[in-house]
């Protein structure tokens, strides 16, 4: 059996913790494109997560101190045949921010990325923790009033997630056949944009939101990049008290679903929230 | 081993006599200050454990590993980059305080919010030195709008420049431009105007474009412009010195058009004073950072932009159709002469 390695990028507060918790639950359902062959040992970080999930709420950004956190299962495709181990480790985004700014990381991880056969990388619509970079041109005024020396230091999100390209454009190697190691840009909490937004899908959105981020996918040679959104509930359990009670009656499964483009270039919505993860397996 | 005592006054490295007229082999102070030099190992080592000494107290550090940092690029960095695809070195030139850095932070606020019309940010190599030299932008004292918009440029390497890599993108028809930008201190032109220094420009043979960035305010002012446009004059008679004939198009950006606007009679006058060394430059008026409604921070750049990818991305014809003449057929007519 192959032992494939996924790697989860993002900064703090993108939704890398909460789309494991719910992947594993999407695994077990054995309904998508990739399925759970049998029963994962240690399914505490993942089963701690969806606890979260299935109490109603999201869970909390993960804490420095919770250090790294592996999720090891066994998966095949749908239809059947080649089985592999996948290994998604999961540490808290702040690392990934401090491997940005000083551009040196643990050599654990640089040898899961040199070993990774793709990466997943997330950003979150709305996130309190989204560095804008600065607009002086709309903004000239209020920055005046608010700058702060705390906002000073802060680094564009935008600009950190063209880093973490550049790093993975630097340490993934090529996939056994021959191609581009594959990357997932993974829009979270998609369910949170207008149905004009969504239309537009979350390429656009990240043109609009992250232009050099755009910029720079379009410029990608070495990576093969696929853009999904994601909504792992479906809705916003914090503040749609109406779809909380109806998502906690009905149970997590049948809620959440990935945004992927059709061949008509139209967005929609599969509930196959397996999606970002088996298009970077690539069986 | 070491003969040390930890005990204060105690003289037994030398005398080989415990102070406390203890066995110096037992005695507590001692073995316990030899057991923290050896890191614990309490036991007393033969003569031949100290063939380490001199070797290093403590252990180095573990180093984590890291990437190569998207900081200003030196001269054999965009050597390895030209050789891979075309790359548009441009020369900046200017006196300190011109207004180098602050066009050069503008240029990256404006691709950074996708506001640089007819182009947009495709990737740069050197992203954080962006980010350090337009977070002088960020820096607001108490809520008033700073002097000076970026931080007065230094180099870690005063005979080598450092490079920006912009790549841009032409919207109109997809192609994409790198741009190699030196960030350097505006002493280095002083210097190469005044005492001819010209060693550290020697990259300017391989621009292919000149940015000469002039303070709008200076010319503006009638007791300081006659001094400013001299020293541009002489500044063009050491490019064209330095770079003969191979002297690439020069762009003159006047900065500060918020407040000023340059009355075509001195810009007569800094062409003539440019002539003098035949040397020609096309004027371009900037505000990288902007005061006024009218003029929105950035203006001009974008024509700085077009002016220095015009001549790489001019569209030329791969295999021109030329019409033949019936007394132009060259083998025939080498036929006919002998």
């Amino acid at each position: 059996m192959t032992r494939r390695s996924v790697v989860l990028l993002g900064g703090p507060d993108s939704g890398k913790t909460n789309f494991m918790g719910r992947l594993w639950s999407a695994l077990d359902a054995r309904k998508g494109a990739l399925v759970a062959v049998g029963q994962p040992d240690d399914i505490r970080f993942v089963l701690d997560t969806a606890d979260h999930l299935f109490q109603g709420h999201f869970a909390p950004r993960t804490e420095v101190k919770d250090g790294r956190r592996d999720f090891e299962i066994t998966v095949a495709p749908f239809a059947g045949g080649a089985e592999a181990d996948i290994v998604i480790p999961d540490v808290h985004g702040e690392m990934w921010r401090n491997v940005v700014v000083s551009s040196e990381i643990p050599a654990e991880w640089m040898n899961e990325l040199q070993s990774a056969d793709g990466a997943l990388l997330f950003v979150r619509v709305g996130s309190d923790l989204n560095v804008r970079p600065l607009d002086w041109v709309v903004s000239r005024a209020l920055l005046q009033k608010v700058g702060s020396e705390e906002d000073q230091a802060k680094l564009p999100t935008q600009v950190m997630l063209c880093e973490m390209l550049r790093f993975l454009e630097l340490s993934l190697k090529m996939r056994p056949d021959g191609t581009s190691p594959r990357l997932s840009l993974v829009v979270a909490a998609w369910d949170a944009v207008d149905a004009g937004k969504f239309a537009q899908g979350p390429v656009a959105y990240i043109k609009r939101e992250y232009p050099m981020l755009a910029g720079k996918l379009a410029d990608m040679q070495t990576l093969d990049v696929k853009v999904f959104g994601l909504s792992i509930v479906g809705g916003d359990l914090t503040t749609d008290a109406a779809f909380r009670a109806e998502y906690l009656e009905a149970g997590m499964d049948g809620h959440g679903w990935i945004a992927t483009q059709d061949a008509n270039g139209e967005w929609q919505k599969n509930p196959d929230l397996t999606l970002p993860v088996a298009w970077v397996v690539g069986f | 081993m070491s003969a040390a005592c930890n005990l204060e006054g105690c003289t037994v490295a030398d005398t080989q006599r415990c102070a406390l007229e203890k066995d110096p082999a037992t005695c507590p102070n001692r073995v316990t200050a030899v057991r923290l030099m050896q890191g614990g190992a309490g036991e007393r080592p033969s003569t031949s454990d100290r063939a380490d000494l001199g070797a290093p107290v403590l252990d180095a550090p573990a180093e984590n590993p890291a990437f190569p940092r998207s900081t200003t690029l030196g001269t054999a960095a965009i050597d390895d980059m030209m050789s891979g695809k075309y790359v548009t070195v441009v020369g900046i030139l200017g006196y300190p305080e011109s207004g180098k850095t602050a066009c050069l932070a503008s240029l990256y606020l404006l691709a950074s919010n996708d506001r640089l019309t007819g182009w947009s940010f495709a990737d740069s190599y050197s992203l954080m030195a962006f980010e350090e030299i337009s977070r002088g932008a960020r820096r607001w004292n108490g809520g008033e709008l700073p002097d000076q918009m970026t931080v007065h440029t230094e180099m870690a390497d005063d005979r080598q420049p450092g490079f920006l890599h912009l790549r841009l993108r032409r919207e109109a028809d997809g192609r994409c431009i790198d741009l190699a930008l030196p960030d350097l201190p505006g002493e280095w032109t002083k210097d190469l105007v005044a005492t001819s220094r010209a060693d550290r420009f020697e990259f300017l043979k391989a621009a292919d474009v000149l940015w000469v960035v002039v303070d709008g305010r200076t010319l503006q002012k009638v007791d300081l412009r006659q001094g400013l446009i001299t020293r541009l004059g002489q500044l063009a008679g050491r490019l064209r010195v330095m770079l003969g004939d191979s002297l690439p198009r020069l762009l003159l950006a006047i900065t500060h058009r918020d407040h000023i606007e340059i009355p075509a009679p001195i810009l007569e006058r800094i062409r003539a004073e440019l002539w003098k060394h035949e040397v020609v430059a096309t004027v371009i008026p900037v505000a990288p950072f902007s005061d006024h409604d009218n003029f929105k921070p950035g203006f001009g750049l974008v024509d700085l932009i077009n002016e220095s990818a015009e001549q790489q991305l001019r569209t030329s014809q791969f295999w021109p159709v030329t019409e033949p003449e019936e007394n132009e057929r060259a083998y025939l007519a080498h036929r006919r002469s002998q």
